[in-house]
C-alpha cells in the first residue's frame, strides 16, 4: 500500500512518515503543497495524506483539481483547524476522511485503514475464525476451543469489533464510537474495564491469548504475543 | 435626514433647521398681517375723511340746486380747513360742473360706473404727476337731478409712511430671527453639554477600570434612560471580562501542571543511561500527559467556541429515555466494578435536541455521578415532562456539596475539592461542558445537594407543547 503525505510541519511529517512505514505502508513524504500536488497528480498512490494548511498550495486546493482530474485516490485531511465550515469544505471538494490535530496514531491508522478497506468487496462472512475462537455472528454465538462463551450483547459487539479488524489496534475512541456510538471523548475508562471483563471471559483460562493491549494506543485481537 | 457622506444629520442642524423653518414662517405670516392692518386702517381713515367731505359738497350742492347763481360760491365754501382735500361736481353727462383746483381733469368714471350705480361706495387711487390721489365717486340725486360729486385727498404722506413703516417692521423682523436663532442654537449647544461631558467620562473607561459605572444623578433626565443602559452594558462587560480573566488564569495554571510534569519526569529520564524499559515506562507516562493536555486543549476550543455562539445543532427528535437507555449499556460495566445499581424511571419522552450532544450531557453528568456515588448504592436517573419542559435528573448518594460551591459547580475548572486535581476523572470541565450544551439548546441545568443524595437536573424547552 502507497501513501503519499504533504505535510511541511517537519517533526509532524517525520512521525508520521517513521509510525506509517513502521505499521507496513510505503510511504512518500513531501514538505510542500507544490510537489505534492505534482506527485499526486502523475504517480500512483493508495492514500494521501494531506495538511490542509500548507505555504503555497494548500490541501483543499490539491484534493480539488485530484478530482477534476477524475483521480480517486482516497484523501484524508488533517487540520489544526476544527470547525464546521472547513470540515464541509473538505468534504465537498472530495475529500474522505478529516482528523483534527492532535489526534492519536492509533485514531489515524485505524482510519487509514477503514479508507483503504471501503474499496474493496466487504467481507460479510457469518462466521469469523481466529485461531480456537469462532464467531458466529448470525447467532450472535463465541465458542472457543469448544466452549461455549456467554457474552452480553455488547461484550459480543466489541469481540466482533475486535475480530473483524485483526491485527489493527483499535485506540479507545474508536471502539466506544463502534460499540456505543459515543462520538466524543468520554472522561472514564468504561472501555477498560469492557475489555478487562471481555478477557475474564474468553482469554484468561486459555494459554494463548487473543486480546492485546498496546499501551498508549489500545487493543488489538490477533494470535501472535503482542 | 442624511447628509452625502451617508451620516445622519447632526441633532444641531435638525433642531435648527427646524427652528429656523418655524420663526422664519411666523415672523412672515406676522409681518404681513402687521403691515397689512396699517395699510387698511389708512385707507379706512381716508375713506372716512372722503365720506365727510362728499357729505359736505352733496349739502353745499343740495343748497346751490336753490340757488343757481351763487352755485360755484356756495360749492367752493362748501369745505374749508382741510388740507390736501379736492372735490369735483360732475352732472349726469359727466360734465365738469365745480372743481377745485387743480382737480379740472375727469378721472376714468366711466368704467366704474356700473360700481356707483348700486352706491357701493368704494374708493380709487390714482397717480397724476408724481402725486397720489384717493378718490370716493359718489352719485347725488337732487330734486331729479343726478349729479356725481367726486373726492379726492393726497396719499403720498401716508404712502410715504408705509413705506417707513414697512422698512422698519422687517428689520426688527430680522434682529428678531437672529435673535431667537442665536438664542436657539446657544439653547441646543448648552443642551448638548451634558451629552459631551457623558462622552468624555465614558471615553476615560478603559479595560482595567470596568469598575467604573456614570453617576446617574448627574445627567439630565432625559439621558438617565442611555446611562442606565451603558452602566448595565458595562456591568455585563465587566462580568465577562472577569470571568474570561480567570479562565485565562486557569487554564495557565491547568497546563502547567501536567507542562512541569512532562519536562521533569523527561529531563530526570534523560539524567543517566537508562534501561529500554525505563525508556518506555517515561515514554508513557508522557503520553498519559500529553493525551491530558490534548484533551483539555480540545474542550476548551469547545467551550471558547460556544461562548462565541459557534456551536452548531443539528437538532432531531428524540426519544429522551431511549438515549439515557444507550449511555446506561456504556456505564453499566463501570457500575457493575462499584457495585452500583442504575435505575431509570419515567415515561419515554419526546427531546428536540443533537444526538451527539445530547449524549455528551447525559455521559459527562452520569460518570460525574458515578465518580461520587459511594459504592453499593444506586444512581436514579427520572425522565420527565411537565410546563413545557422535558428533561431528566441524575440523583446519587454521594457526599453533600456545600451550598456555597453549588452556585460555582458548573464554572470551568471548578472543583468542590481542590485536593481532588490531579486525579485521573478528566480536566474540570466536564460540567461546564454540560452547562453550555444545554443553554445551545435554550435549556437550563440545576443542581441541588443535601446530606442524603445530589440531584442534576437538565431541562430542555419541550416543541411539542402547546
Amino acid at each position: 500500500m502507497r501513501l503519499l503525505i504533504v505535510e511541511d510541519e517537519v517533526k509532524t511529517g517525520d512521525y508520521l512518515e517513521q509510525g506509517l512505514r513502521e505499521a507496513g505502508f510505503m510511504v512518500t513524504l513531501v514538505r510542500n503543497g507544490l510537489d505534492g500536488h505534482h506527485l499526486a497528480m502523475t504517480e500512483e498512490f493508495d492514500l494521501l495524506l494531506l495538511d490542509v494548511m500548507l505555504p503555497d498550495v494548500d490541501g483543499w486546493r490539491i484534493v480539488q483539481s485530484l478530482r477534476e482530474a477524475k483521480r480517486q485516490t482516497p484523501v484524508l485531511f488533517l487540520t489544526a483547524r476544527d470547525s464546521i465550515e472547513d470540515r464541509v469544505k473538505g468534504l465537498e471538494l472530495g475529500a474522505d476522511d478529516y482528523l483534527v490535530k492532535p489526534f492519536a496514531f492509533a485514531e489515524l491508522l485505524a482510519r487509514i485503514r477503514t479508507l483503504l478497506r471501503r474499496g474493496n468487496a466487504q467481507v460479510s462472512n457469518s462466521e469469523i475464525t481466529i485461531a480456537d475462537l469462532t464467531l458466529d455472528l448470525a447467532k450472535h454465538k463465541a465458542v472457543r476451543g469448544g466452549k461455549r462463551i456467554n457474552l452480553t450483547y455488547k461484550e459480543f459487539a466489541l469481540l466482533e469489533l475486535l475480530a473483524r479488524r485483526k491485527g489493527e489496534v483499535l485506540p479507545r475512541s474508536l471502539i466506544a464510537s463502534q460499540v456505543w456510538d459515543m462520538n466524543f471523548d468520554s472522561d472514564t475508562n468504561v472501555i477498560d474495564v469492557a475489555i478487562r471483563r471481555l478477557r475474564a471471559k474468553m482469554d484468561d483460562e486459555f494459554d494463548v491469548k487473543l486480546i492485546h493491549t498496546v499501551r498508549g494506543m489500545g487493543y488489538k485481537l490477533d494470535i501472535e504475543e503482542a | 435626514m442624511r447628509m452625502n457622506g451617508g451620516r445622519p444629520l447632526s441633532l444641531k442642524a435638525r433642531v435648527m433647521l427646524f427652528v429656523a423653518t418655524a420663526i422664519g414662517l411666523s415672523l412672515i405670516l406676522i409681518g404681513y398681517l402687521i403691515q397689512n392692518a396699517v395699510s387698511n386702517h389708512f385707507i379706512e381713515q381716508d375713506e372716512e375723511e372722503l365720506h365727510v367731505i362728499t357729505k359736505a359738497v352733496e349739502d353745499a350742492l343740495r343748497e346751490a340746486n336753490t340757488d343757481h347763481s351763487h352755485f360755484a360760491k356756495t360749492l367752493e365754501q362748501a369745505v374749508s380747513g382741510h388740507h390736501g382735500v379736492y372735490y369735483q361736481v360732475l352732472n349726469q353727462q359727466l360734465d365738469i360742473l365745480y372743481f377745485t383746483p387743480p382737480f379740472n381733469y375727469q378721472i376714468d368714471i366711466q368704467t366704474r360706473l356700473p360700481e356707483i350705480s348700486h352706491e357701493a361706495l368704494e374708493s380709487v387711487t390714482w397717480e397724476l404727476n408724481g402725486q397720489h390721489y384717493r378718490g370716493l365717486i359718489t352719485p347725488v340725486k337732487i330734486s331729479g337731478n343726478h349729479y356725481y360729486v367726486v373726492a379726492a385727498i393726497e396719499m403720498d404722506f401716508h404712502m410715504h409712511f408705509l413705506d417707513q413703516f414697512q422698512y422698519t417692521l422687517w428689520l426688527i423682523m430680522a434682529i428678531a430671527a437672529v435673535v431667537i436663532l442665536s438664542a436657539a442654537w446657544f439653547g441646543i449647544h448648552q443642551g448638548h453639554l451634558p451629552l459631551h461631558k457623558l462622552t468624555a467620562d465614558i471615553a476615560s473607561i478603559k479595560a482595567d477600570r470596568l469598575d467604573t459605572r456614570i453617576d446617574v444623578h448627574g445627567v439630565p433626565s432625559e439621558l438617565v434612560t442611555l446611562v442606565n443602559s451603558f452602566n448595565e452594558m458595562l456591568s455585563r462587560l465587566e462580568l465577562s471580562f472577569k470571568r474570561l480573566s480567570n479562565f485565562s488564569d486557569d487554564i495557565a495554571h491547568e497546563i502547567r501542571t501536567p507542562l512541569t510534569n512532562l519536562i521533569t519526569q523527561t529531563q530526570v529520564g534523560l539524567n543517566k543511561v537508562r534501561s529500554d524499559v525505563e525508556y518506555q515506562e517515561l515514554l508513557y507516562s508522557n503520553l498519559e500527559e500529553q493525551e491530558r493536555l490534548a484533551k483539555m486543549v480540545n474542550e476548551m476550543l469547545w467551550l471558547a467556541k460556544s461562548d462565541n455562539g459557534l456551536i452548531e445543532i443539528e437538532p432531531e427528535q428524540l426519544d429522551l429515555r431511549r438515549q439515557i437507555q444507550d449511555l446506561f449499556d456504556y456505564f453499566e460495566v463501570l457500575a457493575d466494578e462499584k457495585n452500583i445499581q442504575l435505575n431509570l424511571i419515567g415515561q419515554p419522552v419526546l427531546v428536540n435536541a443533537d444526538k451527539s450532544m445530547l449524549r455528551r450531557v447525559i455521559s459527562n453528568l452520569l460518570s460525574n455521578a458515578l465518580r461520587h456515588s459511594p459504592l453499593g448504592k444506586t444512581i436514579d436517573v427520572a425522565v420527565f415532562s411537565e410546563l413545557g419542559e422535558v428533561g431528566f435528573s441524575i440523583k446519587n448518594h454521594g457526599e453533600p456539596i456545600p451550598a456555597l460551591h453549588l452556585s460555582k459547580i458548573f464554572d470551568r475548572f471548578y472543583r468542590v475539592d481542590p485536593s481532588r486535581q490531579r486525579q485521573s476523572d478528566g480536566v474540570g470541565l466536564g460540567l461546564a461542558i454540560v452547562k453550555s450544551i444545554v443553554e445551545a439548546h435554550s435549556g437550563r441545568v440545576e443542581v441541588q445537594s443535601n446530606t442524603t443524595e445530589t440531584i442534576f437536573s437538565i431541562f430542555f424547552p419541550d416543541k411539542n407543547y402547546l
